[in-house]
């Protein structure tokens, strides 16, 4: 019953500096990237900052970068500028199936990809997307910069390793090499909603088709974003048979804690954790042996 | 010459007799066959740039100067006594204007203030007090400083249970009954027997424009913008709440952002805001957020079905029981949910037993095709596993079965072709041509068919006004609603039809009590079968109007003259004047033509009929049900306007899928609390939700129902499309699924044969 949100002071930040130097001398502070999911928080009372940080004019900070040793993608990069990059489709698979089952595309033309992970809502998709590429985390905060890895970086429900005067910058991502696939797969209740799970598989296989490196994130299977760091381990080595794959998804969906809620009972939500691991590493590895 | 008919109408199904006052003759009536020109052709909404460019003026789009913003506090409990209030602080804020509660709501000067401003609440959203403020951001501010304590009463929100229970005998409402034949009998003679139980949830409209009023006066007149299906409704509930004669209240809704049925009055918005608006000498707005729509302005009904059918061997049906339980809500009405048992079948012996109760939410109101979206459902997919039982083809069950006459009155029908689409669609959808079920992994795909009867046939009181303007130039004048339905568009063409004027030059003004041309609500599926006729009836006079008019200008017998593109011709073919020439050369004159809805023929049954098949795929490892094709063949009589037909039958079967596969609001069982009242949970569906709709009709010719032998088709789409979905999923995954909205893990948990454990949210 209440759609204005309360008050709250608004400043737009020019450089990455000024964004830090605001964040930390402000009260109660959070940044405005795209605001698709801050500004709907403020508008039903969940959020009530005292002050935004409007970082939208913050020049180059809306970038994919293949240049060097990983791919950067700029914190502002928003989820649109994924759906339509011949390079994200082409080399980067599970990053572009990701972006094109966020919501819709008018939340993907303003949504950003360092929104989005830095909300760390267990039904946003890419941090899943980040865990299972192993991706690192870049942040300025009034000390300088650090990098994070992403597996860290999930700390709790809306939580994240970033102090409250840190800003996240840029996202890098392993660069794509022979042998590499990723696939997410989301079943939704119906289009744009959130996931009742999601499950993200980045894969790596020599030759033979035998894995050499494994990632899988997975969406709304617990209170946060979670790695299923024990089907990644037994996957580690094995040639991937339809009874490898069969108990690498058993041993995600008992790494998987979902709660019951709207979107359905724990229990189906961690059969489907199952089912979904499944197809997302099936395709991840078709792609994989594709690529070769 | 000014003749007084009584005549028997009808409203989604209730008949009534009214009185009409008709002048002249009665008009040829119009079919497929007439030759027709612009009726019958696509014409593109003569709205719809002002719809897109958003110069159309919708209620939410009133912002008058000095305008007040009214806002409701509501209940979180959805039973509870107000044991303390106090709006001192609220009252004290800067900007707000005054705090009304149970304690001073007679001050705002209206008969029922005591019927909204409650010390009982009775369910959630129910109205605790309101605040007037000058700016939308101060109002909710003052919201928040109302302190209100409660003692919070036990809710009692499921009916099954309230069935249950000796001390809650007030909560049922009926039975209400009907009954033909000898039921026993008619089962004693059946060979086989199907005994299906159902539950259907309740379905929010969520309008895209939500309820709301913007009212002022202009001395001791009322103006009052409201979206709205019937703005005289609103108009004879404001002179009866405000005491105040109905020719000094104008009610305006120009457009109008929908309704479904939940617009067919004044809300308590409409009349606080006028209230308040007299009180305070300023206009006052009150339009509703979504989850006040979606908690406090009416569902379809949730109900319990349990169904029994028995036929002979040879699927010949014998009998059909139904009985239904409804959850009214707070003070709701019955739906009818045996309309379909009654009248799709030709079956001499019909019991309906339908229970209304009454619960600790808001009351349920009409939605589109009320009680025949929810029996329907019952009754086709009970007929469905009849058909599975017999080892018959569901399609040719239903073709044995009939009804060539209406079952319940033993009328003729005024038209029916519904075998017509049936196997139409059965051609479309490649019912016998491909296989019913296809496998691919742990994908299936499957078919499923089910039939729709509704009403629609329209009637009087309806009339219009048709002027022709100097220039040649038409304005057509009634005060129908055009609800998003197309209704704009459809009288600018009979119009320019009966006229021979052309399409472009028409202008229509509705959705306004200034006209004083009485026109019925937007609901029914009636408008375009009542208001059509009237305005073709106005189009007509003052067609003869002016060819009396050129007939003496130009000294030729009026027999010899006709209008044809904007001209006068003679009956050698040449040009006599145009329209313009002719009323400009009188001073500039303008003709009016008045016209109404003739009387409705006694004797037939006017219905409307739709046959609909749906493919579905279903996902055998997730549960994810997606609809890939959905056929809709309709007999709705004669169609003006194919466009707006497509438009009206899209819309009907998404919000139709919505129903079967998505929509449905939860409540808490034990608190009852609404647990998904926003489009965030509570999912409608978007665009690529959505397959492959076909929307098509047949075209009976039907001299019996009005001039236009049309029908309506509004409410027809939705009927048949959770049945349809229904039977292709049995069909797919061989188990029925009887449980409304189909959840994927509803799905997932009947074909792995899960029980799903019982939660306290329920779909009610």
């Amino acid at each position: 019953m209440f759609v204005i949100p309360d008050r709250f002071s608004y400043t737009v930040a020019h450089s990455v500096e000024e964004a830090v130097e605001l964040l930390h001398t402000l009260e109660d502070s959070k940044v405005l990237a795209g605001g698709q999911s801050l500004i709907p928080f403020m508008k039903l009372g969940y959020a009530s900052p005292k002050s935004l940080v409007d970082i939208n004019r913050i020049p180059n900070l809306d970038y994919l970068d293949d240049s060097g040793e990983s791919l950067k993608i700029g914190a502002l990069t928003r989820i649109s500028r994924l759906c339509d990059s011949e390079l994200v489709a082409k080399d980067y698979p599970l990053i572009h199936d990701a972006a094109l089952q966020i919501a819709d595309p008018l939340v993907r033309n303003l949504g950003t990809f360092g929104g989005n992970v830095c909300h760390a809502d267990m039904g946003d998709d890419l941090p899943a997307v980040c865990l299972a590429m192993n991706a690192e985390m870049v942040a300025s905060g009034p000390s300088g910069q650090r990098v994070l890895a992403a597996k860290d970086f999930f700390v709790d429900r809306f939580t994240t390793l970033l102090a409250s005067d840190e800003l996240l910058t840029e996202v890098r991502i392993p660069k794509n090499r022979r042998g590499c696939g990723g696939a997410y797969l989301k079943l939704e209740r119906r289009v744009g909603d959130y996931a009742i799970v999601g499950v993200a598989a980045q894969l790596e296989v020599d030759g033979d088709g035998v894995c050499r490196s494994v990632g899988i994130g997975l969406t709304s299977a617990s209170t946060k974003p979670i790695k299923a760091s024990e089907a990644e381990s037994w996957l580690v080595g094995k040639s991937l048979s339809d009874e490898v794959l069969d108990k690498a998804s058993t041993l995600a969906m008992n790494t998987s804690n979902p709660l019951s809620d709207i979107r359905g009972p724990a229990e189906y939500k961690k059969a489907m954790v199952k089912v979904l691991t499944h197809r997302a590493l099936k395709l991840a590895y078709k792609r994989a042996r594709g690529g070769l | 010459m000014v003749k007084v008919v009584k005549t028997r109408v009808e409203f989604e199904g209730r008949f009534r007799d009214e009185y009409t006052v008709v002048e002249g003759e009665p008009l040829e009536g119009w079919s497929p066959k007439s030759g027709l020109k612009i009726v019958g052709r696509p014409h593109p909404r003569v709205d719809g740039a002002a719809k897109v460019t958003g110069s159309a003026k919708y209620t939410h789009d009133v912002y008058l100067p000095g305008m007040v913003y009214g806002k409701f506090l509501r209940s979180p409990y959805a039973h509870a006594k107000i044991t303390h209030i106090d709006a001192s602080e609220a009252e004290g804020l800067p900007g707000v204007l005054g705090v009304y509660t149970y304690k001073n709501a007679a001050t705002l000067g209206f008969g029922g203030a005591e019927k909204v401003f409650k010390q009982e609440v009775t369910y959630q959203g129910d109205v605790v007090a309101l605040v007037l403020a000058q700016d939308e951001s101060v109002a909710e501010d003052a919201l928040e400083l109302i302190r209100v304590e409660y003692e919070p009463l036990r809710p009692l929100v499921d009916p099954e249970e309230i069935m249950g229970l000796d001390s809650s005998k007030d909560r049922i409402v009926g039975p209400k009954l009907y009954e033909r034949g000898d039921l026993e009998k008619g089962f004693a003679e059946a060979d086989v027997i199907v005994e299906e139980s159902f539950k259907t949830q309740a379905a929010l409209h969520n309008c895209m424009e939500t309820h709301g009023s913007v009212a002022h006066w202009e001395g001791d007149n009322l103006v009052v913008h409201t979206s709205t299906q019937s703005v005289f409704n609103v108009r004879s509930a404001l002179s009866e709440e405000l005491g105040i004669p109905q020719s000094k209240i104008r009610v305006v809704s120009e457009f109008m952002g929908g309704g479904f049925g939940s617009k067919f009055g004044a809300g308590e918005y409409t009349v606080v805001a006028a209230a308040a608006a007299r009180l305070l000498g300023r206009p006052v707005r009150i339009v509703l957020d979504r989850v006040e729509e979606n908690l406090a302005t009416g569902n379809r009904s949730q109900t319990v079905q349990w169904v029994k059918i028995g036929a002979k061997r040879d699927g010949r049906i014998t009998a059909i029981h139904l009985k239904g339980l409804v959850n009214v809500g707070e003070d709701g009405w019955v739906a009818d949910l045996g309309g379909p048992a009654k009248m799709m079948y030709h079956c001499p012996n019909v019991k309906v037993e339908l229970y209304g109760v009454k619960t600790n939410l808001v009351s349920s109101t009409a939605f589109r095709a009320p009680g025949y979206v929810e029996g329907d459902f019952a009754l086709e997919s009970a007929v469905d596993e009849l058909a599975r039982r017999l080892n018959m083809d569901p399609l040719e069950l239903r073709l044995l079965n009939y009804a060539t006459r209406d079952p319940v009155t033993n009328s003729e029908y005024s038209s029916k072709a519904l075998r017509e689409a049936y196997l139409k669609g059965a051609e479309l959808i490649g019912w016998r041509s491909e296989p019913r079920v296809v496998r691919d992994g742990a994908k299936i795909r499957a078919k499923g068919v089910a039939g729709a009867i509704w009403w629609g046939g329209g009637g009087p009181p309806a009339y219009a006004e048709v002027k022709v303007n100097a220039d040649g130039g038409v304005t057509v004048l009634t005060a129908t609603q055009d609800i998003g339905t197309g209704t704009r568009t459809a009288l600018a063409q009979i119009a320019a039809e009966e006229l021979g004027l052309p399409f472009s030059s028409v202008r229509v003004v509705l959705g306004d009590t200034i006209t004083e041309l009485r026109s019925p609500g937007s609901g029914g599926s009636q408008t375009l079968a009542s208001m059509g006729p009237a305005v073709r009836a106005a189009a007509h006079d003052a067609k003869n109007q002016l060819l009396e008019i050129a007939s003496q200008v130009y000294d030729v017998a009026k027999e010899r003259l006709t209008i044809r593109e904007g001209s006068i011709f003679r009956s050698d073919g040449s040009v006599l004047c145009s329209v313009g020439e002719l009323l400009g050369n009188l001073g500039d004159f303008s003709v009016t033509g008045r016209g109404a809805r003739e009387p409705n023929q006694e004797g037939y049954m006017v219905n409307t009929f739709a046959a609909q098949f749906a493919e579905v795929e279903v996902d055998t490892e997730t549960g994810t049900l997606r609809v890939l094709r959905l056929v809709s063949v309709h007999d709705s009589g004669m169609v003006v306007n194919p466009l707006t037909f497509t438009s009206q039958v899209e819309g009907g079967v998404i919000m139709g899928m919505g129903y079967a596969l998505w929509e449905g609001r939860l409540v808490d069982g034990e608190s009852g609390v609404v647990i998904n009242p926003n489009l965030n949970d509570y999912l409608v569906a978007r665009c690529s939700d959505v397959g492959e709709i076909t929307p098509t009709y047949v075209e009976p010719e039907d001299p019996h129902t009005n001039s236009l032998g049309v029908k309506g088709i509004g409410e027809p789409p939705i009927i048949g499309v959770a049945p349809a979905i229904a039977n292709a999923l049995r069909e797919a995954i061989g188990v029925r699924l009887r449980e409304l909205p189909f959840t994927p893990e509803r799905v997932y948990s009947a074909i792995k044969g899960i029980n799903p454990r019982p939660t306290t949210a329920k779909y009610l």
